[in-house]
């Protein structure tokens, strides 16, 4: 059993080190840090929003269509 | 299924599916109005009274589609300008709404050019459209 999760540990650790990341800031109370948040958009799944609305104000759908529905 | 015959690549492909649907990014995100208040309702169909109105301006050259998702005026004529400006409103609000409502208020502008490609594509030949390069063409 522990052997088992041993093979798991360093691909976890291997993921963890790039997508667990943690900020600590120390500094001056007075001089606050921006930290620049990136946002990842999903543009494919904004197409089909896109594409459901435009349908709908061109007619060509009714309004149950702008609920996405899951793939 | 035995863990232990998962080579090493399909556990690092496991663990990052793990690791991206517990931080919520999962692969295919869908965004959509989640709540239809009554402003973006308003919106979706003061839009949809005014589109063969709007499709009659297109099919003129008098208004065309620009690429940042909205529309422009490329011809002088007051009335159309008239319903540009509101069709405009129109559309900021669905698109701040959807900003909103899916937390990609920092990405309004990649929503707006979204929707000005789907704009692009649903155009029906003879009209205006601005290209990403912002050279406007007859479709």
């Amino acid at each position: 059993m522990i052997k088992n999760n041993l093979e798991w540990f360093f691909p976890i650790l291997f993921l963890l080190t790039f997508y667990g990341c943690t900020v600590k800031a120390v500094g001056d109370p007075q001089r606050p840090i921006t930290i620049q948040a990136h946002i990842t958009v999903d543009v494919k799944g904004l197409q089909q929003t896109a594409t459901n609305i435009e349908d709908f104000v061109s007619g060509e759908k009714p309004e149950e269509s702008l609920k996405t529905k899951p793939q | 299924m035995t863990i232990r015959k998962w080579n090493a690549a399909q556990r690092i492909g496991l663990s990052a599916f793990l690791l991206l649907t517990l931080a919520g990014v999962s692969p295919g995100a869908q965004y959509e109005i989640k709540e239809m208040t009554p402003e973006v309702k308003t919106a979706l169909e003061n839009r949809r009274n005014r589109f063969d109105q709007l499709q009659a301006f297109e099919t003129q050259g008098v208004l065309g589609e620009n690429n940042r998702g909205y529309v422009d005026v490329l011809q002088h004529h007051p009335e159309a300008r008239a319903l540009a400006e509101v069709e405009n409103k129109d559309r900021r609000t669905i698109y701040q709404t959807i900003a909103q409502q899916n937390n990609l208020t920092d990405a309004l502008e990649t929503i707006e050019k979204v929707f000005a490609e789907v704009q692009r594509e649903k155009a029906s030949p003879g009209k205006k459209i601005q290209r990403e390069d912002g050279r406007w063409v007859t479709k």
